[in-house]
């Protein structure tokens, strides 16, 4: 055929077998269910009617140091779990990787940064995270009471690991709650998220 | 290795690039945790009467690596503070070509091994520098450093320069010229892009290569762990197809990517492709001036036309002594105005009649071209003088226009119209072709511009008397001047052809030639014949028009028989229903030219050999719908999918499913759509 002539169809074929990770923002967030640092099962869908931030975390990550060293972190969960609202941070980092901790690793974390989180939660597998499509740590996400997903993206607006940009930047997370708890939509839904990677198995 | 052992390592490996930081606080290098890093120059001495060029040195630990401007999923590009001493400045960094990192399934972009980043600094027109005098240059500089794990650093780098004419080499200097090796070209690539429901596409044209890749410059656009498709469209025009990031934000602004191969690369900017809108717009303005320009000087022309001349010089001449009011002056062209915009009405009201009754008065419909040529090889012989028309308007209306009030006045624009028509004609016989396809307002402007034009003369000679001598004396070389006319309509026919050729095909195009040139034999014939052989000249001239529609429909019949899998049909709303009520199976695809998605489509799914057999069963039916130029069919049809434009492709099981196809193909899809569409149509029956 004529036009095949000068039709050179070149697909790469670097294909990756990873199930794709989708996000879709304003709609219903896919439910999981992880064991916490207490060895019990916390299901998304426990915390029906309530707001849930998910933080994807890997304590040794310059850009969650960044974060916690500064205690700035901290007192995002300190503020928001006070009103109700229910934080989950997750470990997504696989055994032997970066960031894999135990549980009594996990509650000494909390104890010793000082730390407000609802749940520690382990995702060793990553399936949860490749679920959320969580690239980075910290990756931080927004539901609402009914269940939608609001906001997903980075914490804040500055894309550093220097702690003295905190206090420059817009934090979307503070900026997406207050949004929501005071009944107005998020200006930003969505932004590229920064840090290190998510320590995958693959 | 207890964590809490690695953690104090961590803490210990920060405070070190704090130490390192102070440490080397006045040097041109720095040290960090698996890393070095240090500001160098091509020369020793800055040149103030050039370009000189600097850079920062990455040298990372064997298999660790730095980032590129777009780190890619995760990761952060090197960042620069300059404090330079007043009268220098320091341009964009030169960023190498990145490699492309895995780090389990995500991708970032950067470079393993040594980097050096380079960046032109030069003396701005107002510095004051002597010659040997010393300047220190200083950066405060951020990197990220990562293996897997990643650790940040921090560090100021400062260095001294001899301001000087004569350059030393530096060390440096092979590195830098190698690092120019690895830069992108200079030649910046211009493209379009187009947003599907999961994937971005973007066309351009680069040189050939199977290796491109899309690497754009910022991390939120492409889904950058996912295969990129390249489709050659055409032998300069190659499409990448790609999904989009879940942070991609749709504002339609301009996108910027590296296009490399890993071996060289360009920049590409990619616009928003806005395809029908922007096309329309684009050249509509300049074209409709073209064409009132046209238009007035076609009514400026008129006057000179051998009917209307004499009749206007008459009136001319009358005049010469007179001085009339200011208000009968202008009754002439008012006149004139108010009749040709009664005429442009009434062709815009006949139109809109037209097209609620469905006749489409366009150029993009074979049968009306046609008639154009007809129309305007009509003209030519008219002009020619062998077609004659009557003389008696022009005659009863002399008479008429030899008195002066502003009633006559007035009188005499309208008549002028009335009455110089056999002459005129031929040019308002053009005018009214090109309003029976423009926008009702477009031909109230030309015919505006045609009115003001053929007004103007006899209104300035009612101004200024004087001009008046100018007037070329009526004489026999008017005959020779609208016989010359004759030619400029040919070429219009020739042009006519053309198109009609790009909308049919070459047997069509010969029967229409030939439908022409007979046309002009039998005017001829009747010109010279009388009685029973003129009835049957005129019978045989209505036979020429027709014959290139009635040979063009059976000709389109025989080409679907002969080539069943190349064809299909043309988009109809009641096609479509009466296919659908007949339980067929149908297969819509709404297009248009302009559309980079729909040509990658058409090349990787309908194109295939696969589709071209499901589409050449007798059971599945292939209708396109042409969007290059508006329709308002396929306009209610997409409005029916809410959309706004194409590509849309759907597939029907008759009355009882439908399916609606992304918007980027695969022959799988395709295919898998017809035969669940078949499948659903025997279980039916």
């Amino acid at each position: 055929m004529k036009v095949k002539q000068y039709l050179s169809l070149a697909a790469l074929a670097f294909i990756s077998c990873f199930a794709r990770a989708e996000i879709h923002i304003d709609a219903i967030a896919p439910n999981f269910s992880l064991t916490n640092e207490q060895g019990q099962t916390v299901s998304l869908s426990d915390y029906q009617g309530k707001y849930v931030v998910l933080e994807w975390t890997n304590h040794q990550c310059p850009y969650v140091e960044k974060h916690y060293n500064s205690g700035n972190m901290q007192s995002l969960q300190k503020k928001y779990t006070d009103d109700g609202v229910v934080w989950l941070s997750i470990i997504s980092s696989a055994p032997g990787k970066q960031g894999h901790v135990s549980s009594n690793q996990a509650i000494e974390l909390t104890q010793s940064r000082n730390a407000a989180p609802t749940h520690v939660l382990f995702d060793p597998s990553g399936n949860v995270g490749k679920l959320y499509g969580a690239k980075t740590t910290p990756h931080m996400y927004i539901i609402d009471k009914q269940g939608k997903l609001r906001y997903a993206g980075g914490i804040d607006s500055i894309k550093s690991a220097n702690p003295a940009d905190i206090k420059k930047a817009v934090n979307y997370v503070e900026q997406g709650l207050s949004a929501l708890m005071s009944g107005q939509t998020i200006s930003n839904k969505l932004t590229p998220p920064y840090g290190c990677s998510v320590k995958y198995k693959s | 290795m207890h964590p809490i052992i690695k953690y104090l390592i961590s803490i210990m490996l920060w405070l070190t690039s704090i130490y390192a930081e102070l440490l080397y606080a006045e040097q041109s290098s720095a040290t960090g945790p698996h890393i070095q890093v240090q500001l160098v120059s091509e020369y020793t001495q800055l040149n103030p009467t050039q370009t000189n060029w600097i850079g920062i040195l990455l040298k990372p630990e064997p298999h660790w690596h730095t980032y590129w401007r777009n780190p890619g999923d995760s990761g952060e590009a090197p960042s620069m503070q300059w404090q330079l001493p007043s009268g220098l400045s320091v341009g964009e960094i030169i960023w190498p070509i990145p490699q492309q990192i895995n780090v389990a399934h995500l991708v970032n972009y950067g470079y393993e091994g040594q980097n050096l980043l380079m960046l032109p600094l030069t003396f701005t027109s107002s510095a004051q520098y002597q010659l040997g005098q010393q300047i220190e240059i200083k950066v405060d500089l951020s990197w990220l450093v990562c293996q897997e794990d990643c650790v940040p650093g921090w560090a100021t780098l400062t260095k001294t320069f001899e301001i000087s004419n004569q350059q030393q080499p530096s060390a440096f200097k092979p590195l830098f010229a190698q690092t120019r090796q690895r830069h992108p070209q200079a030649q910046k690539l211009s493209g379009r892009y187009e947003i599907t429901d999961k994937h971005i596409v973007v066309s351009a044209n680069p040189p050939t290569s199977e290796k491109w890749q899309l690497l754009p410059l910022k991390s939120s656009i492409i889904q950058h762990n996912k295969p990129q498709q390249i489709v050659a469209s055409t032998p300069t025009q190659t499409s990448f197809t790609v999904l989009r990031s879940d942070y991609f934000i749709d504002d339609k602004q301009p996108i910027e990517f590296l296009l490399s191969d890993g071996e060289s690369a360009y920049y590409l900017t990619a616009q928003y492709n806005t395809g029908l809108t922007t096309a329309a717009v684009g050249t509509e303005s300049p074209h409709l001036a073209l064409i009132l320009l046209m238009a007035l000087a076609g009514g400026i022309i008129l006057n000179l036309m051998p009917c209307v001349l004499p009749v206007l010089s008459i009136k001319a001449l009358s005049l010469q002594q007179q001085n009339l009011p200011t208000l009968t002056k202008f009754a002439y062209l008012l006149g004139v105005l108010i009749s040709f915009n009664l005429f442009a009405l009434a062709i815009v009201i006949f139109r809109q009649g037209g097209e609620s009754l469905g006749w489409g008065f366009q150029m993009q419909s074979p049968w009306f071209v046609a008639l154009m040529a007809f129309l305007f090889l009509a003209i030519a012989l008219m002009l020619l003088d062998q077609i004659k028309i009557s003389n008696g308007l022009t005659n009863l209306g002399q008479s008429w226009v030899s008195s002066h009030g502003f009633a006559s006045q007035f009188a005499t624009g309208v008549l002028a119209v009335l009455v110089a028509s056999p002459c005129t004609a031929p040019f308002m016989a053009a005018s009214i072709g090109v309003a029976m396809v423009s926008p009702p307002l477009q031909t109230m402007l030309i015919f505006t511009s045609l009115a003001l034009g053929f007004a103007l003369p006899l209104t300035v000679i009612f101004c200024l008397p004087k001009v008046a001598k100018l007037l070329p004396k009526p004489g026999a070389w008017m005959e020779s001047f609208r016989q010359f006319l004759a030619f400029p309509m040919l070429a219009t026919v020739i042009w006519l052809v053309w198109i009609y050729l790009n909308q049919t095909n070459s047997s069509a195009q010969l029967i229409l030639l030939s439908a022409l040139l007979l046309f002009a034999l039998f005017c001829w014939l009747a010109q010279h014949s009388k009685g029973g052989l003129k009835v049957l000249c005129g019978l045989a001239i209505i036979a020429c028009i027709v014959a290139p529609f009635y040979f063009s429909k059976t000709q389109v019949a025989i080409e679907q028989k002969t080539q069943h899998t190349q064809s299909y049909l043309k988009y109809d709303a009641n096609k479509l229903a009466e296919l659908k009520a007949n339980n067929q199976v149908v297969l819509v695809n709404m297009t248009a030219d302009w559309c980079i998605t729909c040509k990658v489509n058409e090349q990787v799914a309908f194109n295939s050999s696969q589709v071209q057999t499901a589409l050449a069963d007798d059971s599945v039916h292939y209708m396109v719908g042409d969007w290059t130029n508006k329709n308002s069919q396929i306009l209610s049809f997409l409005q029916q999918y809410q959309r706004a434009g194409v590509p849309l492709y759907v597939v029907y099981a008759g009355n009882h499913s439908e399916q609606v196809l992304p918007q980027l193909l695969t022959p799988a899809m395709l295919i898998e759509a017809i035969n669940l569409a078949k499948k659903e149509l025997n279980h039916e029956s």
